[in-house]
């Protein structure tokens, strides 16, 4: 089991919710018997099963939960896409590929309180007439495979699931689908694929998960940490949950903190705090702040002065052109080198992309071995012009949003940290010599 | 055909039909020319190739999409790259990250000049090259690539050896995905994959199995590039160096549309490939193998001149011994066939009328019918057998079998029965004149008395009625053996003295006799083929 210290209960003053994270430090709370004394399951219950799904679906549009795994699409208003009475079963999808660099929130979550996992897939699963749901997870993460096996046999022991849970006259069946550590299996489309034993790769939308996912059939794929919000909305209600964050990003979020602070972590803060107040929370930088990536390694960077001025929620991060995304915070200091940052970034996209659309395909391998040249003091006058200009190109004409994800940080980088970039180019000795060009013929060969 | 809607492209209002492919209506309707490597007619929608880039109007403004996965629906606006442009640029884009890891070698390439990405280069790229050599290709054809998997096999690298009838040049591949869907949802024999990602993702087969299916040789034409080639036409022409002319499957009575392509660069002229045509009511766009490899025939054991009594003639001496045993047999029986087309049958008919009683017709063939394949072949090899029934032919080869005692001519034209059936046409061998008329020496040519060549399927212009009973026609490509052989139905002229001019006017004869081919002419039956006409069926007389 991983490492937790409780963060504290209030910070300047202001309670920090526990929604998630209640268990995170309790001891054996991924356990029934434990979780059970801090109130898990209580939703299980009339509570649950006397609200209609409409009620439901409604609470949760009226919580303003937004989806956490890193698009932030709101959550109710996808529920609400699913078409009713198709003759087709629903599916409920439970994204557990976690696998944006920097984050690591939905691993803690599933090993330190699954249950909470699992009674957010009863909730949705009543509300959206689910007879089967997936957790489809990431193959490597077995401490949390456990977990969730030890977790569902517990729940199903208490007649937590299965048929006819306690009585209510609704039956649900989870199975866990272990994936084979692909970062695009984390895309819905290409999870679907996965889970049903194609390749993953993402698909062609329209037709969009919520009416033809699946097996064909309507599905809503969520993630781990989103569905874990939903037990709280069911019993305390959307006001409650508004009590937290701020009017448009509304409720708590787990964010994972690494890089240059002195306490790295996972913590669950209202949304719309400070990234300064938040960095302090974790324990205060190390060193003198240079930059800081937002919401994992696809959001834009941001400068050491937007950090500054930026707060933690979804609508001050698209001001500041970046993203809130999954939520991984990676602050870096003077001592660090943004080429070599952006170098690995590269490196991870050429190596992630599926392959299926040609600009990412081959754009996310080319722009990676110019970065690898100009990091190796290699680079010529042009080279990043002409990343820039690639990235560029591969943006906005794939399939899924990979090729926006990979060209972000490139684009960011570049202009954010030109000058580092250029000093890299003026290492190079022969930097102004024209670069060496397979061909300088006009038109090819024709 | 629904009511048509008018969509908007480039600011121009262009009247489509609604739920169409938009790439489809450019093409078609609107007239822009709109570049495409994954999207195929006949193939499911992959959208990976990203080069049918166009922007829509939507609720939130000028959105980008591609053209092959979006439908026409009313109100719809495009912008192309006539109006567009980013998405001149977004398109060159593409095509700069197509050929990055695309060898310039079409000079060797086989694909080269009916290569799409070389065409739509000129269209959409014509950059200069940013490549450098640091960060160059990553040749999946080079020695780098190249490995041994688990169970010894091969993978990656330059000329794979993929099955009996395909080579693979990874190197060329782009990863359209079109061969996969094809083996996946034609064949329906899902033998080819995609393995790896990212760039160094790569066409396989499974561990151990070969690319081997009746079919498999379309992959080689869906194929946008040079990757997938034929061992039967690897490095054998330029393909600008070939011309073509139009015909049909003449093995099959489904009549799967083909061209037939040759040249004149040799002695006499030589075919070198046949190829599908498309054709959505016939074949979609696919051919058998063994439709493919007919070509190989029409230079092989070619029976060029003629042969009287067991002894090399002339054709003009075989046609004069053939009109004489005709003219001097007390009763002739001639037999039509369905591996004929339709103005080769008519001629024989007229003939057997001119003789009257002194002749008279059957038909058929003894081989043996299949079951059709649901791709591009029917199963029955005998390709004309409609016509045959309309022209009113009985299928009755084994009745002149038993009467073959009242007969001392017999007139047997492109049909080997001795090698259909050898026992059954033994009892044949007590006619006394066998005039046998063959594009090929054969078991038949063998037991004649009088054998004259004629000219094969590929050098006939001709119609046949495919099972569906579409009249489909066959163009003759100035490619012959012997220049001086003659059609079927010209020598059947000449030994009738039916006196008749051209193809044309033995089509005429075949329209006069059969009311489902009225008002049907050779230029109203068109590349497509044309149905014929429903004929009520008559009240039978005294009912």
């Amino acid at each position: 089991m991983a490492l937790y210290t409780a963060q504290p209960t209030s910070w300047k003053g202001k309670d920090l919710p526990n929604i998630l994270s209640r268990l995170f430090a309790v001891e054996n709370g991924h356990t029934l018997a434990v979780a059970k004394q801090h109130g898990a399951y209580d939703t299980i219950s009339k509570m649950l099963f006397d609200k209609s799904q409409f009620e439901l679906i409604q609470a949760v549009i009226d919580s303003g939960l937004r989806g956490r795994g890193g698009a932030g699409f709101p959550t109710g208003m996808k529920w609400s896409f699913v078409p009713r009475n198709t003759g087709k079963p629903v599916y409920l999808v439970i994204n557990a590929d976690e696998g944006e660099p920097g984050t690591f929130k939905d691993r803690l979550c599933m090993t330190r309180d699954p249950h909470l996992l699992i009674e957010g897939m009863i909730c949705t699963g009543y509300a959206l007439g689910v007879r089967t749901a997936y957790i489809y997870i990431r193959g490597e993460m077995l401490p949390q495979i456990a977990a969730l096996n030890a977790a569902l046999a517990e729940a199903y022991a208490a007649g937590l699931l299965g048929e006819n849970i306690q009585g209510s006259g609704y039956s649900l069946d989870i199975y866990i689908h272990r994936g084979a550590g692909a970062y695009i299996c984390g895309e819905e489309t290409g999870l679907i694929n996965s889970l049903e034993g194609f390749k993953g790769q993402p698909r062609l939308k329209p037709p969009f998960p919520a009416v033809s996912g699946a097996f064909a059939a309507p599905t809503v794929v969520n993630n781990v940490e989103t569905i874990m919000a939903v037990p709280y909305i069911v019993k305390h209600g959307a006001k409650a949950y508004r009590q937290w964050g701020t009017d448009k990003s509304p409720g708590s979020k787990l964010f994972s903190i690494s890089g240059d602070v002195k306490k790295p972590g996972v913590y669950e803060i209202p949304l719309g705090m400070l990234y300064t107040e938040f960095f302090e929370l974790a324990g205060g930088l190390n060193g003198e702040l240079l930059g800081c990536i937002p919401g994992g390694s696809s959001a834009p960077v941001l400068n050491a002065e937007e950090t500054a001025k930026t707060t933690m929620d979804y609508e001050a991060l698209a001001a500041a052109k970046s993203m809130l995304g999954s939520g991984a915070v990676t602050p870096f200091n003077t001592t660090r080198d943004p080429v070599k940052i952006l170098e690995s970034i590269a490196r991870f996209y050429a190596h992630e992309s599926c392959g299926q659309c040609t600009p990412c395909r081959e754009g996310t391998g080319y722009v990676d071995r110019i970065l690898k040249k100009v990091a190796a003091g290699k680079g010529c006058d042009g080279d990043i012009d002409l990343v820039r200009d690639l990235a560029e190109s591969y943006e906005w004409t794939t399939i899924c949003a990979f090729a926006p994800g990979a060209a972000w940080p490139v684009l960011s980088f570049i202009k954010k940290f030109r000058s580092h970039f250029d000093a890299y180019i003026a290492k190079n000795p022969e930097h102004t010599s024209p670069r060496d060009l397979a061909t300088v013929r006009p038109g090819a060969f024709w | 055909m629904a009511d048509p809607i008018t969509i908007n492209v480039d600011g121009t209002d262009v009247q489509v039909q609604p739920g169409m492919q938009l790439i489809e209506a450019l093409r078609g309707p609107a007239k822009t020319d709109t570049p495409a490597f994954c999207y195929h007619p006949d193939l499911s929608v992959a959208g990976n190739c990203r080069i049918c880039l166009v922007e829509t109007e939507g609720p939130r403004g000028w959105a980008l999409g591609i053209s092959c996965h979006m439908k026409t629906g009313p109100g719809l606006k495009v912008r192309t790259q006539v109006s567009s442009e980013k998405i001149v640029k977004l398109r060159k884009g593409v095509m700069e990250f197509l050929l990055v890891n695309h060898p310039l070698d079409c000079p060797i390439c086989d694909k080269a000049g009916e290569c799409t990405l070389q065409e739509h280069y000129m269209g959409q790229g014509r950059h200069e090259s940013r490549l450098d050599d640091d960060v160059g290709k990553q040749y999946k054809g080079g020695a780098d690539f190249r490995f041994i998997d688990a169970k010894g096999e091969d993978r990656g690298g330059k000329k794979i050896d993929l099955g009996p009838t395909v080579v693979l040049d990874q190197e060329r591949c782009i990863i359209c995905s079109r061969c996969v869907r094809f083996m996946d949802e034609v064949a329906k024999d899902s033998q080819l994959a995609i393995a790896g990602r990212g760039d160094h993702a790569y066409i396989t087969t499974f561990p151990g199995k070969p690319l081997d299916h009746g079919y498999d040789l379309n992959v080689t034409d869906v194929c946008p590039v040079g990757a997938l080639t034929g061992k039967h036409f690897r490095f054998q022409q330029r393909v600008w160096m070939l011309k073509s002319v139009e015909s049909i499957d003449p093995s099959d009575s489904l009549g799967a549309n083909i061209t037939i392509e040759y040249n004149l660069g040799q002695e006499n002229g030589k075919v070198w490939r046949l190829m599908p045509r498309r054709n959505p009511a016939v074949n979609k766009s696919w051919i058998a193998n063994s439709t493919r490899m007919l070509y190989k025939e029409l230079a092989v054991n070619r029976f060029t001149d003629g042969v009287i009594a067991g002894q090399d003639a002339t054709l003009l001496d075989a046609t004069i011994a053939a009109q004489q045993a005709i003219n001097g047999a007390r009763k002739v029986a001639i037999v039509a066939s369905g591996h004929l087309t339709t103005e080769d049958n008519a001629a024989l008919i007229a003939v057997a009328d001119k003789l009257g009683a002194k002749a008279e017709i059957f038909g058929g063939s003894w081989l043996a019918v299949g079951k059709p394949d649901g791709i591009a072949r029917s199963g029955d090899p005998v390709a004309n057998r409609k016509s045959l029934e309309l022209l009113g032919v009985k299928d009755n080869l084994d009745e002149l079998v038993a009467r073959a005692g009242e007969f001392d001519c017999l007139l047997v034209v492109g049909n080997d029965l001795w090698a259909a059936d050898a026992s059954k046409a033994a009892l044949l061998e007590g006619i006394a004149q066998r005039v046998v008329l063959s594009s090929w020496s054969n078991a038949t040519t063998a037991k004649a008395t009088v054998a004259v060549g004629i000219r094969a399927w590929a050098e006939v212009r001709g119609t046949m009625v495919n099972c569906q009973g579409r009249v489909q026609q066959l163009n003759a490509c100035p490619v012959a053996p012997n220049p001086d052989l003659l059609p079927a139905w010209q020598v059947v002229s000449g030994l009738g003295g039916l006196g008749w001019s051209g193809e044309a006017e033995a089509w005429r004869a075949a329209v006069a006799r059969v009311p489902q081919f009225a008002g049907i002419t050779y230029r109203s039956i068109g590349p497509m083929g044309q149905m014929i006409v429903e004929v009520a069926t008559p009240a039978a007389v005294g009912a």
